[in-house]
């Protein structure tokens, strides 16, 4: 009888010793939690959201919900991957996976987006997404005309240095310096010119984009100074043929000089009409 | 008893008419940018901005889009200079969101916590002021939202090497109704 309970005690007593180490083991796999604030895209907390977390592993699930701060906790997680999903009246549902470690308290706040989406407004996903070859696009036109801008300020310097020395060039003047400093200033200015019309010519154009304000005056100077550009030193070559000769400048190399100065001042009036606000 | 009855009804139905769905359309809207160059100012208007707010349970969402490129400066090239500036060709929208009390269509000075999304960037701005005006059956909302070119990552573009100011606030005017 005595060897019996004595048994029993002990058999007891096992028992005992194994449950309450066996305590602390499932209190380490299960005492993880999971918190966070639910707010909206705008900012504000959303109070009394609906959270349901599930282990992606057991099935297991939990749900809560927020307090008046926008608040949740969920306690007593074992530690793996989970589904946090988040749900309240007026917005959309947010799902997000998250990994809970084992004894941790993990922190992850949720944003809700508002119910009203762009389709809502009747905005089409294609109006709303544009794409990397429309902006490449944009930044090549853009760049382009950069260059165009540059090149057309910097033979503004020539073409007006070309035009004061014009008046030693021609007339009565015989002096070779002069024709030969002014016929280079002119080529000088004819090359930046079409280097810069260039830029300005083959810049991608976009569809969908007609021209308006000031820059219509811009491209309409165009067909006085681009024809002139050709025209004038085309002239300029059978005056500079005549007075080589010791000849007057006659017949039609005479408006050279006219031509020029309609040209210089279409091309004045070009950059004055990209520069100031009328 | 029938008194009793009434009385129940309007206890249990007149919270629920209280919290009854309700939506806003954007019928009117005019919005302006305003750029600072030590040599010019310039300001851009569109009027091709959408909206539509959603009320459900005493709170409003609202969502008003407004396409980059209707912009109008007065000068096209400007206005393409711009659209590239602002990454438009892959990012032609810009979106702002917000949350308010279903009560603050009785305020005359509205602050609201605005989302926008622009150039590809999201960006919070809190307490804006709007003014609210009523008008018969049309609510008119007026203000100014400061945006920064530096808060969405944009190059600020220059003018004969002189860049423009960070500073584009947008003034907006825009007219609402209930559906």
């Amino acid at each position: 009888m005595n060897q019996r309970a004595e048994k029993s005690g002990v058999a007891l007593s096992v028992l005992i010793f194994l449950f309450v180490i066996s305590i602390p083991l499932r209190a380490q796999d299960s005492n993880s939690s999971l918190s966070g604030v639910i707010t909206s895209a705008a900012g504000a907390v959303v109070p009394n959201a609906k959270v349901a977390v599930k282990n992606l592993a057991s099935g297991q699930l939990t749900e809560t919900q927020t307090d008046s701060g926008g608040h949740y906790r969920v306690s007593n997680l074992m530690p793996g991957e989970y589904e946090l999903s988040v749900s309240a009246e007026g917005y959309s549902t947010n799902t997000a996976k998250v990994t809970v470690a084992a004894g941790t308290g993990q922190t992850t706040d949720v944003t809700l987006a508002g119910v009203l989406s762009l389709q809502d407004l009747g905005i089409s996903p294609d109006q709303a997404q544009g794409t990397a070859a429309d902006q490449a696009r944009l930044n090549k036109r853009s760049h382009m005309l950069m260059l165009h801008q540059r090149l057309g300020l910097i033979a503004a310097v020539p073409l007006i240095a070309t035009v004061a020395t014009s008046f030693g060039a021609g007339g009565r003047s015989t002096s070779t310096a002069d024709r030969w400093t002014h016929l280079a200033l002119g080529s000088a200015a004819g090359d930046l010119y079409f280097m810069s019309a260039y830029f300005a010519i083959r810049a991608p154009r976009i569809p969908g984009t007609p021209s308006r304000g000031q820059i219509r005056v811009h491209k309409a100077l165009a067909w006085i100074h681009g024809p002139g550009m050709i025209l004038t030193p085309i002239l300029g070559a059978i005056a500079f043929d005549q007075k080589s000769k010791g000849e007057k400048v006659h017949g039609i190399a005479s408006a050279h000089g006219a031509v020029a100065i309609v040209t210089a001042a279409a091309y004045g009036a070009s950059i004055v009409s990209v520069s100031f606000k009328f | 008893m029938n008194k009793k009855f009434m009385l129940a009804f309007l206890l249990l139905t007149i919270p629920q008419l209280a919290a009854a769905d309700s939506q806003w359309i954007l019928e009117e809207s005019t919005l302006t940018y305003h750029v600072s160059h030590p040599l010019k100012q310039t300001e851009g208007v569109s009027h091709a901005a959408k909206g539509k707010g959603a009320c459900h349970a005493g709170q409003c969402d609202f969502l008003i889009a407004v396409p980059v490129k209707s912009f109008d400066s007065g000068d096209s090239n400007r206005d393409l200079h711009m659209l590239q500036v602002v990454r438009g060709g892959q990012f032609p929208l810009i979106a702002v969101r917000t949350h308010l009390p279903e009560d603050a269509s009785s305020l005359t000075t509205i602050l609201a916590d605005l989302e926008i999304q622009f150039a590809g960037q999201t960006m919070q701005y809190k307490q804006i002021a709007f003014q609210h005006v009523t008008k018969g059956s049309d609510t008119l909302i007026t203000g100014t939202i400061p945006l920064t070119l530096s808060d969405f990552k944009i190059d600020p573009p220059t003018l004969l090497a002189l860049p423009v100011k960070n500073d584009i606030p947008v003034r907006v005017e825009m007219k609402w109704r209930p559906m």
